[in-house]
């Protein structure tokens, strides 16, 4: 029973080709892995957690300082957190560059898409719950920035926060969404894409129609051949991640004091792009149509005509530009930025 | 035969889409009683209700000061010619709380560096309105703030600055 379950998800035999590392850099894998990841050392930090201001900043306390390998725990619950929006993101570029989103494989990039939306909801909720003055202040920022979008803008901050200011309605909410719906759809989501590149026939293999040698080659069995690479994969992913989160501390800033902004306060890093740009253009492009734009854009990839399975040459240089110029805003905001939004240099 | 077997299967089609359409309106049930869980848990405070914020004496903020207020989250500025002004601490640009700087004499956000000058006005983006204001008023000598509602505007122009003699 619990083999053919199994079964649902990985075939009994794979092409050879299959087998090559390359072709997908066990990015979708490691982005699930690090997933359930996130999922066993949250529920250990949920065990002694409190979504109250003070007693929230108390309780991280607690797990930093008094809790057995509480504090190892918190620091791979943080930089997973973060690696993984890369790991994503770069999951994100794997598979529009194998060229693996047109039918029948269009409908798993949403899913995929849906997947993606919902990681950076869940570092963002997660963002909060700390409630120190850097997660503080940079919820107030990223949550001020709703309010540039016309009409909705306010009200939609309002809903997010519970009421005017960043304060106990919002870290219930936050807590919610962190440890309830957005874990609990991005699961069965998961379960839905991994069924779903099962039933299109396994991990895409590029030029099917073109040079068809490498899916008639010879095929060979999934157990063990594909599951002990995965394992040995694994099983470095985890090292690497265990040795970073023993040696680098998440940061925990003094706790939240809603009259004072500490110098050098940023969005999360994931928004600097955007908020790099909110200094150079009208806030409304900034909030409203750069999101809406990538947004669509990304949608509608998979219906544009594709060039021997792959996409066309102008699109991908469109793609690779619009990489480019978000990482160059990124790094901007990340590293370029001093006190008092000074350009500098980061050394 | 054939007819029978289009008009039954028209008519299983028929059936087919009421309950589609039953269940979308089944699931759109479920979603608005859940916004109105949720919503319900979160109502806010009635906002038109003044909150007055009894501040100090007026002889306390003598022409040419700044005060900080920190319960209102606010500054009491009393210009030099004696008008007074509530003013909210709240970046207009992406809400982090700005400090009056005294050596530099004039609002400087942390976050993004806008700068605002004693009356509020932006003097350096990326902000761009001035500062909120509060109603100031006076009772028996004492300075009143109503902190209920902060009043939004893009700049300072007089008609905003409030003078003790005038209401008593
Ligand atoms: S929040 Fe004050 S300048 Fe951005």
């Amino acid at each position: 029973m619990s083999k053919n379950f199994f079964f649902h998800f990985r075939p009994r035999h794979i092409p050879a080709g299959a087998l090559c590392f390359t072709l997908t850099w066990g990015l979708g894998g490691m982005a699930a892995l690090m997933l359930t990841q996130q999922l066993l050392t949250g529920l250990l930090l949920n065990i002694f957690y409190q979504p109250l201001p003070v007693l929230a900043y108390q309780s991280v306390e607690h797990i930093q300082t008094t809790i057995f390998l509480g504090r190892l725990v918190r620091n791979m619950h943080h930089w997973i957190g973060h690696a993984l929006i890369i790991v994503v993101f770069l999951h994100l570029l794997r598979v529009f560059f194998s060229g693996a989103i047109y039918p029948p494989r269009r409908t798993n990039w949403f899913v995929g898409l849906g997947l993606a939306f919902l990681v950076l909801l869940a570092n963002f909720s997660g963002y909060l719950l700390p409630w120190d003055q850097l997660s503080y202040w940079a919820v107030t920022i990223a949550t001020s920035m709703l309010s540039y979008l016309p009409l909705i803008g306010i009200p939609l901050q309002e809903m997010l926060r519970g009421g005017e200011e960043v304060g106990a309605a919002t870290l219930q909410l936050f807590y919610f969404f962190h440890t309830g719906i957005v874990p609990a759809s991005l699961f069965l989501l998961l379960l839905y894409h991994f069924w779903f590149i099962r039933k299109a026939g396994g991990v895409y293999l590029p030029h099917k129609k073109t040079n068809p040698e490498a899916v008639k080659g010879k095929f060979v069995p999934v157990v063990p051949n594909l599951l002990v690479r995965e394992l040995a994969f694994a099983a470095i992913v985890t090292s690497l991640l265990l040795l970073f989160s023993m040696f680098v501390d998440a940061p925990l800033g003094a706790m939240a004091n809603p009259h004072l902004t500490p110098e050098r306060v940023k969005a999360p890093w994931y928004f600097l792009g955007a908020q790099e740009l909110l200094l150079h253009v009208h806030p409304l492009v900034a909030v409203f149509f750069l999101p809406l734009g990538i947004g669509s854009f990304l949608i509608l990839l998979p219906f544009i005509k594709a060039k021997e399975e792959q996409p066309q040459r102008w699109l991908r240089a469109v793609f690779v530009i619009g990489i480019v110029l978000l990482l160059i805003l990124t790094i901007i905001g990340i590293w370029f930025r001093g006190p008092g939004m000074r350009l500098m240099w980061p050394w | 035969m054939a007819m029978v077997e289009k008009i039954s299967s028209s008519r299983r089609s028929f059936l087919a889409r009421i309950w589609v359409g039953l269940g979308i309106i089944a699931l759109l049930q479920l979603f608005t009683g859940a916004v109105a869980y949720f919503m319900s848990g979160r109502k806010q405070v009635e906002k038109n209700t003044p909150e007055l914020l009894r501040a100090g004496v007026i002889s306390d903020f003598p022409p040419g000061s700044v005060t900080s207020i920190v319960k209102g989250h606010l500054y009491l500025n009393c210009l030099d010619d004696g008008g007074f002004l509530a003013i909210s601490r709240k970046c207009t640009h992406l809400g982090c709380s700005v400090p009056w700087v005294v050596e530099s004499e004039q609002f400087e956000c942390p976050c993004h560096a806008s700068h605002f000058d004693v009356t509020g006005d932006v003097l350096k983006s990326p902000a761009s309105r001035a500062l909120d204001l509060y109603p100031v008023s006076f009772e028996k000598g004492v300075v009143l703030i109503n902190i209920s509602t902060p009043i939004k505007r893009t700049g300072f122009v007089r008609e905003q600055l409030v003078y003790a003699q005038k209401s008593g």
